[in-house]
């Protein structure tokens, strides 16, 4: 394997406001996140030539998206995905630009993930007629994400104890940092008990166990070290990338190995050796939080703690801000916004940049985590992300500040 | 063809790989991909043997029997058909054939609803880990459904449930 590291850079973010009536086609969206990350970057029409998207047969095309601006690219690929979709692609850019494919990739996702193709499951994809493999599930009533992976996170509180209580601290965490958040959707801070007394949807699913379901666009370019020199941005390196690890008969999960046991536990080992750092050097991380649990379940598997104390660490308030395990700090997909993972990836490049956008005044950051002001983390020089897909597959990103 | 909670139920004429396990369910038995040249069997049904890359199978009847490996309780349906059904009960279980094999942590573990005599959801405090099901079948007008139902059958080991 040749030696990537350090070679690539993210050079510009993009976001669209994150709603639950965007009132406009996802092309729109993404349209208006690339627009954004080109400005973040300062990078024209001519500054792109590749693009990648993802979408689960809910979005617009790059080439929609690419002519909308005037862009002539050299590649495009809309890929079928979602959660841990972002770092795979930015995996695929790095290699297609080291190919001589193209220089700059712009990878975005656009969905209407509420007003549209709702992300729980219910309207259009919940009347489907079932299909093959469909036919074992849906005539059961199991098909959503959370009902999914629900005999994972209940199998883990038999074998290791967790309890409701224990991972309701990682919405706490998250609510708590999009407090800070002029951007997030849920602004809210909620205590444990206000998790607990939320409405079943699956037990051991409670409703704030489960992400916020939005209306957003994201976006995120990619080019080489070289090029990043002379654009806008310090640019955020990219120590190492692995792209949708999956465990053994992915189909199907829960038929092999421990069911507790999901795909970071692949991941780790290959994503550490590939960035050459240790946990000790992350300052700050991403870890995707579809529900409570997967934060939980990752940050076991990728080693921040060890396999069936998830409960308890994330309980000790270690992810919130100030912490030893700062996480998710834009509030992430519990708060912020669901975008299938590039929001999280975004707010780690600006947490590398020190410019996260919170309620500090002019600019300069306070550090003061409480209510309605600061999250930055302090000076952190390398982040890391955890995406999940499902309990059988996820991907992992490790970046340097530049 | 058959209508069942707001669905239209039929495996499709190419559909190889849940054809066979659907006619079995007609016939009131529950059936398993099994390869033809290493007999191991497989679950979910698929085209290829994922222990020896056979791509040659037969469907081969097992005992219907088994054990509650994790569940969960659905309070709020996704599809419309299933909100008066609701809170329903979705249970992994652990196939008595082949467990262990071909490594410690596999098993033919396959998902069904937990129902009661008259077909009903399970009530929820009757739901636990450890407890012993057999399959049942809801005959439609063209199609079977494979469920599973409580065995009177005392669990081998300890029980295990969600704080109700």
């Amino acid at each position: 394997m040749s030696d990537m590291r350090d070679r690539y850079c993210i050079v510009g973010v993009g976001e669209t406001p994150y709603t639950r009536n965007s009132g406009c086609t996802t092309r729109q969206l993404a349209v208006t996140a690339l627009k954004h990350a080109m400005d973040d970057a300062g990078l024209g029409p001519d500054g792109i030539d590749g693009m990648l998207s993802y979408h689960g047969g809910d979005s617009t095309t790059s080439p929609a998206v690419s002519s909308d601006l005037g862009l002539r690219l050299n590649f495009y690929m809309d890929c079928s995905g979602g959660g841990s979709s972002t770092e795979a692609l930015i995996g695929i850019a790095r290699g297609v630009i080291e190919g001589g494919m193209c220089h700059t990739v712009a990878i975005f996702r656009a969905m209407n993930g509420y007003s549209e193709v709702r992300i729980g499951g219910t309207g259009a994809r919940a009347r489907a007629t079932p299909r093959e493999s469909q036919l074992l599930r849906m005539p059961y009533g199991w098909m959503s994400a959370g009902q999914n992976f629900a005999f994972t996170f209940m199998r883990h509180m038999m074998e290791y104890g967790t309890t409701s209580a224990q991972l309701a601290a990682v919405k706490v965490a998250g609510s708590k940092h999009a407090s800070n958040n002029p951007k997030a959707f849920y602004k809210q801070r909620v205590t444990v008990d206000d998790v607990l007394a939320s409405r079943w949807i699956t037990k051991p699913l409670h409703l704030l166990d489960c992400c916020v379901e939005t209306d957003n666009a994201t976006c995120i370019i990619v080019t080489s070290a070289e090029r990043a020199r002379d654009l806008r941005q310090r640019p955020t390196h990219i120590l190492g990338v692995v792209g949708r690890v999956s465990k053994p008969r992915a189909d199907m999960h829960y038929v092999h190995g421990p069911i507790t046991r999901v795909a970071g536990y692949y991941a780790a080992p290959m994503i550490f050796k590939m960035a050459d750092v240790t946990h000790d050097d992350i300052d700050v991380t991403g870890c995707y939080d579809a529900f409570t649990f997967t934060t939980m379940l990752q940050m076991e598997e990728y080693g921040f703690c060890k396999k069936g104390e998830g409960g308890p660490f994330v309980a000790s308030g270690a992810l919130e801000l100030g912490s030893k395990r700062p996480n998710n700090t834009s509030g992430g997909h519990l708060c912020e916004a669901y975008t299938h993972g590039m929001n999280l990836v975004i707010e780690n490049v600006r947490q590398l940049r020190w410019q996260a956008d919170d309620y500090c005044p002019n600019g300069e950051h306070t550090y003061d985590y409480s209510e309605g002001h600061c999250r930055q983390v302090r000076e952190p020089k390398i982040a890391m992300n955890m995406a999940w897909a499902n309990p059988a597959t996820g991907s992992a990103l490790i970046m340097r500040r530049g | 063809m058959a209508e069942y909670r707001g669905m239209q139920l039929q495996v499709a004429p190419n559909d190889l790989e849940n054809q066979g396990y659907f006619e079995a369910a007609r016939r009131h038995r529950l059936a398993m991909k099994a390869c033809n040249a290493c007999n191991r069997l497989r679950w979910e049904p698929g085209p290829g043997c994922p222990w020896c890359q056979s791509l040659t199978w037969h469907w081969q009847e097992v005992s219907g029997r088994g054990t509650i490996y994790s569940y969960q309780v659905v309070c709020q349906a996704i599809q419309t058909g299933f909100r008066e059904w609701a809170p329903y009960p979705i249970v992994l279980v652990e196939l008595d054939e082949q467990r262990g094999e071909p490594t410690a942590d596999e098993a033919l573990r396959v998902v069904m609803n937990l129902v009661d005599v008259s077909f009903a959801a399970e009530k929820q405090e009757n739901v636990a880990i450890g407890k012993r099901v057999e399959v049942t079948f809801i005959d439609l007008d063209d199609f079977t459904l494979p469920q599973w139902r409580l065995a009177a059958e005392q669990p081998v080991s300890g029980l295990w449930q969600f704080p109700l």
